[in-house]
């Protein structure tokens, strides 16, 4: 059984006496360790499946089934004990807390975890390692720049040992030279074993990961969900081009 | 969510934002400090009430008084002797639930002198039970005895400041054996009582020097501006008291003090302490039934009991503690709104923060005790500065107040009024708490 699956996923907003369907019949399975992309223009219902993807939501229908758990139905505090241990965030604009220190930020998802103190600091020296800011420790967001911010983010992202990790164009406030930095990583921990899902407008980013799906009013736009091949390079980086990041 | 951490985290944005911090605790410091220094007035007041009653008897002690005879009865009111030696002996004989019977015949504005020293006082004549029932003590020598009654021996008993008085250049000298002229006779003194004081004034005394003595120290260095010395005072009285048998007071000053140049038997005072303050109306009966014999079915006496006075010190200090909670209740109320208010400032400030915290695996539950606890923090962080403000407006209190009531901070009106800050904090984050909890996390992570 894939680790995501979702059928027949329909989202409709209640504007006024309207009805907008912002997800309208969206079948779709992920494998757990793919690296992929969710690409459209904006209004396309992309962020609409992200937050359901990241339990943020609930779909009107349809059947979410993730890691074995059906969270269509969830209630809110299995939403967040979801969110919490198998879903990592990665935003665009970090959402990092700026009065804590890069170590405390790191820590906080263990806290709503439970995870002892000393256990805590522990995990999240390793997550810090992993993007290499041990350096920066003690230093608070406000201290850092763009990707070292990202890198943080990154951090508290994975440090629950999630099963998915969830990036919101996650280069989208980074200069096209820190983005690919942190594209990268993303790469990284998807050849680790992760499963990485990037939510992005930017067809340069989406167009080099190994699976890309294209929104459009809602809908999976067809025939263009072609797997890229397997044999495109991950690695090494592309240089940086024109309009990247725009 | 750790509780601690959650601790650490209010304190942390408390901390954040020190100046803001302040004026929102302000009201709660305001209340406590306001709260705790009304309980420290009424209960130093009602400290001072209840000692003063205990000093002059105590609610056992009751007084048979003078009262019109009731109508009907007006017109054979002569037959009755009014209060006499034989109510006193006939309550001694025949009302087993009073244990104690003083009378007292009293003489005011009396020439009282030693050498050429005179002062002028008030003179009881009285019986050795005075003693216990006005709840005196011997400091030197002993009080008058039933002996000097019946032997109607010319002996006084004084209190403790008659000596300084008639004594001033010695003022701890010990007068026993001296002897006194009280109207031109002369008296020996056999005993000196002790000093009395209220707690609060021994307190005072502790530090510096009692009343009295600094009384008798300006008057001694020449300096006349000085305040007259309250004569209702009860401690006053105590200590200005002076004793003779009430055979004596008879023999001296009443055989041709009646209105037609009689001999006066009347008693000015007939006080009687109650056995067992649960049978205070029965005994009240017995005395009742016992002296309508001796009045001759004249209903010319009434009863004056403490109780009264015991009520109504009572009913004064709630009273004063329900209308002092009030107003210290409204300003922890205001404190607790101006809470509420910034709590909704600081989160509409954080609802960035609290979509993360939603997004990284916060609960709507870990949320809501953040926010409750970092008010509740406010509360007690107000508490404690409102206690320390507190105790220095009562240092300065009782400094002002009158001896007898100065302010007494109890242990539980601390912990009430500090709970109430804890509490005002706490109630008023629930409603900032509830809204930052049920936030959209989706539109929190949108905000701003």
């Amino acid at each position: 059984m894939a680790l995501v699956e979702l059928h027949d996923i329909r989202k409709t907003y209640r504007v006024g006496d309207q009805e907008i369907a912002a997800l309208d019949g969206i079948t779709l399975s992920i494998e757990a360790g793919e690296f992929l992309a969710i690409i459209g223009p904006s209004g396309s219902g992309k962020s609409t499946l992200m937050h359901l993807l990241g339990c943020l939501d609930t779909p009107t229908s349809g059947s979410l089934v993730i890691d074995g758990v059906d969270v269509s139905r969830a209630s809110n505090n299995e939403l967040a004990a979801m969110r919490n241990s198998k879903i990592g965030f990665v935003f665009q604009s970090f959402n990092l807390l700026p009065k804590f220190d890069v170590l405390r930020n790191v820590e906080l998802p263990m806290v709503y975890a439970g995870v002892p103190g000393k256990v805590r600091r522990e995990r999240a020296m390793a997550a810090i390692e992993r993007v290499d800011l041990m350096h920066r420790i003690h230093n608070t967001p406000l201290q850092l720049s763009g990707g070292q911010c990202q890198r943080v983010a990154i951090a508290r992202a994975i440090v629950n040992n999630p099963k998915i990790v969830f990036a919101d164009e996650p280069t989208g406030n980074l200069d096209s030279h820190t983005g690919e930095a942190i594209l990268a990583l993303f790469r990284e921990l998807a050849a680790s074993g992760r499963t990485v899902v990037i939510v992005t407008h930017d067809n340069n980013i989406a167009a080099r990961l190994p699976r890309r799906i294209e929104m459009r009013d809602g809908r999976i736009r067809v025939g263009v969900e072609a797997a890229v091949s397997d044999t495109t390079p991950l690695l090494p980086i592309m240089p940086p081009r024109e309009g990247a990041g725009a | 969510m750790n509780i601690w951490f959650a601790l650490l985290i209010g304190l942390k944005e408390i901390l954040a934002h020190k100046f803001r911090s302040f004026l929102t605790m302000l009201g709660i410091i305001l209340g406590v400090a306001s709260l705790l220094s009304m309980f420290a007035l009424t209960e130093g007041t009602a400290q001072g009430m209840r000692q003063t009653l205990a000093a002059s008897g105590g609610v056992e002690r009751a007084e048979v008084n003078n009262k019109d005879p009731s109508e009907e009865l007006q017109d054979l009111a002569f037959l009755s002797p009014g209060r006499t030696m034989i109510d006193v002996e006939a309550l001694r004989k025949g009302a087993p639930l009073v244990d104690l019977v003083s009378p007292e015949m009293d003489m005011g504005n009396v020439a009282i002198s030693h050498l050429n020293k005179t002062i002028r006082l008030q003179v009881d004549g009285a019986c050795p039970e005075f003693l216990e029932i006005g709840k005196f003590e011997v400091a030197a020598g002993r009080m008058i005895s039933q002996s000097d009654v019946d032997r109607v021996t010319r002996v006084v008993v004084i209190g403790s400041d008659v000596a300084g008085e008639l004594w001033p250049e010695s003022p701890d000298y010990v007068p026993l054996g001296e002897v006194i002229r009280i109207n031109g006779i002369p008296y020996q003194i056999v005993g000196v009582l002790g000093f009395s004081e209220s707690d609060s004034a021994k307190r005072k005394r502790a530090a510096g020097v009692s009343a009295s003595q600094d009384e008798r120290r300006a008057r001694r260095m020449g300096k006349t501006k000085k305040k007259p010395a309250n004569r209702y005072d009860t401690y006053w009285q105590k200590n200005h008291v002076i004793v003779i048998p009430i055979s004596t007071m008879f023999n001296d000053f009443r055989t041709g003090s009646g209105a037609d140049g009689s001999a006066n038997f009347k008693l000015d005072r007939l006080s009687f302490r109650v056995a067992d303050l649960t049978l205070f109306e029965e005994t009240l009966n017995q005395v009742r039934a016992v002296l309508d014999r001796t009045h001759r079915g004249i209903d010319d006496f009434g009863f004056d009991t403490r109780e009264e006075w015991f009520d109504n010190i009572e009913a004064s200090i709630r009273a004063t503690r329900t209308s002092g909670s009030l107003i210290a209740g409204i300003s922890l109320l205001v404190g607790g709104i101006g809470i509420t208010n910034i709590m909704l400032a600081s989160i509409t400030e954080r609802i960035r923060e609290i979509g993360v915290r939603r997004a990284i695996g916060a609960r709507q539950r870990d949320i809501f005790i953040q926010i409750v606890v970092e008010s509740g923090v406010i509360g007690f962080i107000g508490g404690i500065m409102g206690l320390l403000a507190a105790a220095g407006v009562l240092q300065l209190l009782v400094q002002l107040s009158p001896a007898e009531n100065a302010p007494v901070m109890t242990l539980s009106a601390v912990a009430i009024s500090f709970s109430f800050a804890v509490g005002i904090g706490v109630l008023s984050g629930l409603y900032p708490a509830w809204k930052a909890s049920t936030l959209d996390p989706i539109e929190a992570l949108r905000y701003g």
